[in-house]
């Protein structure tokens, strides 16, 4: 569910609900730490965690988005046969 | 429960500017230093909203410095490459001989478009050819924008979606808008519209992750409203049933692939295509710029998947890499990462294409003057797929001109019509105070099945004619039903209702379009029709679709 927000450092400054264009964080109130109502339509732009004046706000980027890489010890195996 | 209603704003302008992205800022700049008093309004806000949110990395571009005094020669590249086919000669000419002039000012305003105090070209393009896209760090640009446009006095109103256009007998005289934040309607009246919502999003499943709406390729929220509103207000749209689909990392979709410096390999580090065997900054591969099935191919062959592979990059390039990456809005990219040890010089990036999610190159038409075919409506931008570079040069064009039509139309603000708008309220007001019924959500997902299967990858006439029954039967039960229990909900419910008015268009046209062409795949025509190479217009006259054929040299 991204984004996710510290509470224990979140200065509820309402930087991150300003950012977001999904306005994932609607419903936040002023002063208030931010809250995350609509998670599904985060867009993984990153605007909110690049505006954090106190790097309280971090992607949790979702398992289905999770990026897939082929081992390395396959792909050596094969690219010291083929040399 | 209190019965919820709609309060009411009213905001005299000049100029409007529907959608403050790369063009709708450009616009604002341009008109407001041609005099005009300007206005935006913007459905999230400016300074991190659309498509260049976080940043952009490529700049289409004629550099007389580099390229020589001739600008055909990059106008031929232009012809052959990805959106040749919308545009005629004397547009793309236009759009090349103006992007120098935005070049410099962008980097006067501080978005830097140098590297290392000179220009370096990159990404979309093969070897031997001609390049003519920069690389640029785009980063800050929407903040850049945002501050230029409010040093030149431009008023900037986040937070509202414009949703219907106000017309006079054929003439446009301003917008309807609705905060997405709270119950409020704001009527826009001005001389001069510009529409720069940017491209048409959501119409079908997500890019490569079905079930998760939102990892769309560009910004999500860009649902079509322009084209939808411009339909329903009387004027051309163009090409809406020839789609694109783009490819990249699987399954992180709004890293698309034009800034990976790799070689797309196969399972046994065999180069699938034929352009480049070492990774490079210059041209990544650019297989897929000619080739975009290659990943189908290859599955359908026993041979897939295939991989990005940086194995070989030097150091330095890399960093390089990392910093396009950067700067083209990819840091939560870039995080994921670090955070699974992702080196992809070590690890393959598995690659894909981004199938499911179509979505229409073509849109509003508009001439190199940013003008379409109702008086005082201009578009820009995605409105008619253009990149950045092409948001950038027209947005300019289409400012300049639209202050120039708002000060010597001679019209004063008019009356507005109340029965457009008191309608409007009507049915936003049912949607706010309904208890039960479907959410936007439910009518979303229903679009894109029906969108996916019957207009998605492979149409017949058969497909388009069951799809459009289904479809008018949605739009029906969306519009009778659909329940939003906040002002974001209603948002997103306008944007469902924007998004089947172009998704009935798709079907129209693409039913019309009786032939094969690009991605546009008719399984009952099979093969490109050389007469059918043609614009093909659809615009609504007496309440009922109406489809033209064109010359592409048409004006
Ligand atoms: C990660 C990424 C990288 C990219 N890299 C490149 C690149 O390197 N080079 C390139 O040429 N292109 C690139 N693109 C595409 C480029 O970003 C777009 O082509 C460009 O932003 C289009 O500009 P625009 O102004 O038409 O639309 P956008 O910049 O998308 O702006 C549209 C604006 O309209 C607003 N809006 C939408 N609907 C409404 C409404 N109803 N009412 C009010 N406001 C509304 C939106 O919130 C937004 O602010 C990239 C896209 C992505 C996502």
């Amino acid at each position: 569910m991204p984004p996710v927000v510290n509470e224990e450092t979140c200065i509820g400054c309402g930087e991150c609900y300003d950012a977001c264009q999904s306005d994932v964080f609607y419903g936040s109130e002023n002063e208030e730490i931010s809250i995350v109502s609509y998670p599904d339509e985060c867009w993984h732009c990153n605007a909110c965690v690049s505006v954090c004046p106190t790097e309280s706000v971090k992607l949790r980027i979702p398992l289905p988005m999770m990026v897939l890489y082929q081992e390395r010890t396959v792909r050596s195996r094969e690219r010291s046969s083929r040399a | 429960m209190t019965r919820i209603t709609m309060k009411e704003r009213i905001v005299e302008t000049d100029v409007l500017c529907i959608g403050g992205g790369i063009a709708g800022l450009m616009a604002a700049t341009r008109a407001a230093e041609k005099g005009a008093r300007v206005t935006v309004a913007e459905k999230a806000d400016t300074r991190f909203s659309g498509s260049g949110a976080t940043g952009n990395d490529h700049f289409l571009c004629y550099l007389p410095e580099i390229h020589g005094t001739d600008v055909e020669p990059i106008v031929n590249e232009f012809q052959l490459g990805q959106q040749g086919s919308l545009r005629n000669r004397s547009f793309i000419r236009t759009w090349l001989l103006r992007s120098e002039e935005i070049i410099n000012l962008w980097d006067n305003w501080g978005i830097p478009m140098k590297f290392n105090g000179r220009y370096v070209f990159g990404g979309h393009a093969f070897p031997g050819n001609p390049m003519y896209h920069i690389h640029y760090a785009g980063k800050d640009q929407k903040r850049i924008l945002t501050r230029k446009a409010v040093e030149k006095g431009v008023e900037i109103i986040n937070r509202v979606a414009c949703y219907e256009l106000l017309t006079e007998e054929k003439r446009v005289t301003g917008a309807i808008g609705v905060n997405t934040r709270k119950d409020e309607l704001v009527i826009f009246k001005a001389n001069a519209v510009i529409l720069s919502t940017g491209s048409a999003i959501r119409l079908y499943p997500a890019s490569s992750t079905p079930a998760w709406m939102f990892n769309t390729r560009l910004s999500p929220t860009c649902v079509g409203d322009g084209r939808a509103m411009a339909y329903r207000a009387g004027a051309e749209l163009v090409n809406m049933e020839i789609p694109v689909f783009r490819c990249g990392p699987a399954y992180f979709a709004r890293a698309g692939k034009a800034t990976w410096a790799g070689v797309l390999r196969d399972t046994a580090g065999k180069p699938v295509g034929p352009f480049v065997t070492e990774p490079s900054n210059k041209y990544g591969d650019p297989v897929v710029d000619a080739y975009q099935d290659i990943f189908l191919d290859y599955k359908k062959s026993g041979r897939g998947p295939v991989y990005m592979d940086c194995q070989g990059l030097s150091d330095e390039d890399y960093q390089q890499m990392l910093y396009w990456l950067e700067n083209e809005g990819n840091v939560g990219l870039l995080d994921h990462l670090q955070e699974e040890s992702i080196d992809p010089r070590d690890k393959p990036v598995e690659f894909r294409s981004y199938h499911y999610e179509l979505f229409p190159r073509g849109g509003i038409y508009y001439d190199e003057d940013g003008a379409t075919s109702l008086t005082g409506l201009f578009a820009a931008g995605d409105e008619l797929f253009g990149g950045i570079s092409g948001a950038a040069v027209f947005g300019w064009l289409a400012g300049e001109k639209a202050a120039h039509h708002a000060r010597n139309s001679g019209s004063t603000l008019g009356a507005i019509d109340r029965i457009c708008i008191d309608t409007l309220k009507q049915n936003i007001e049912a949607m706010r105070n309904r208890s039960v019924g479907p959410g936007w959500k439910e009518a979303n997902i229903c679009l894109q099945q029906i969108m996916y299967d019957h207009t998605g990858e492979i149409r017949s006439e058969t497909l388009l004619n069951a799809g459009l029954a289904a479809l008018k039967r949605l739009k029906k039960k969306s519009r009778e039903g659909l329940i939003a229990t906040n002002p974001h909900e209603l948002n997103r419910c306008l944007e469902v209702l924007n998004l089947l008015d172009v998704g009935e268009l798709i079907l129209v046209a693409a039913e019309e379009r009786k032939e094969t062409r690009g991605k546009h795949i008719r399984s009952d025509y099979p093969f490109t029709n050389p007469q059918m190479s043609k614009l093909l217009m659809i615009f609504r006259e007496d309440g009922q679709h109406k489809t033209e054929w064109r010359s592409i040299d048409h004006q």
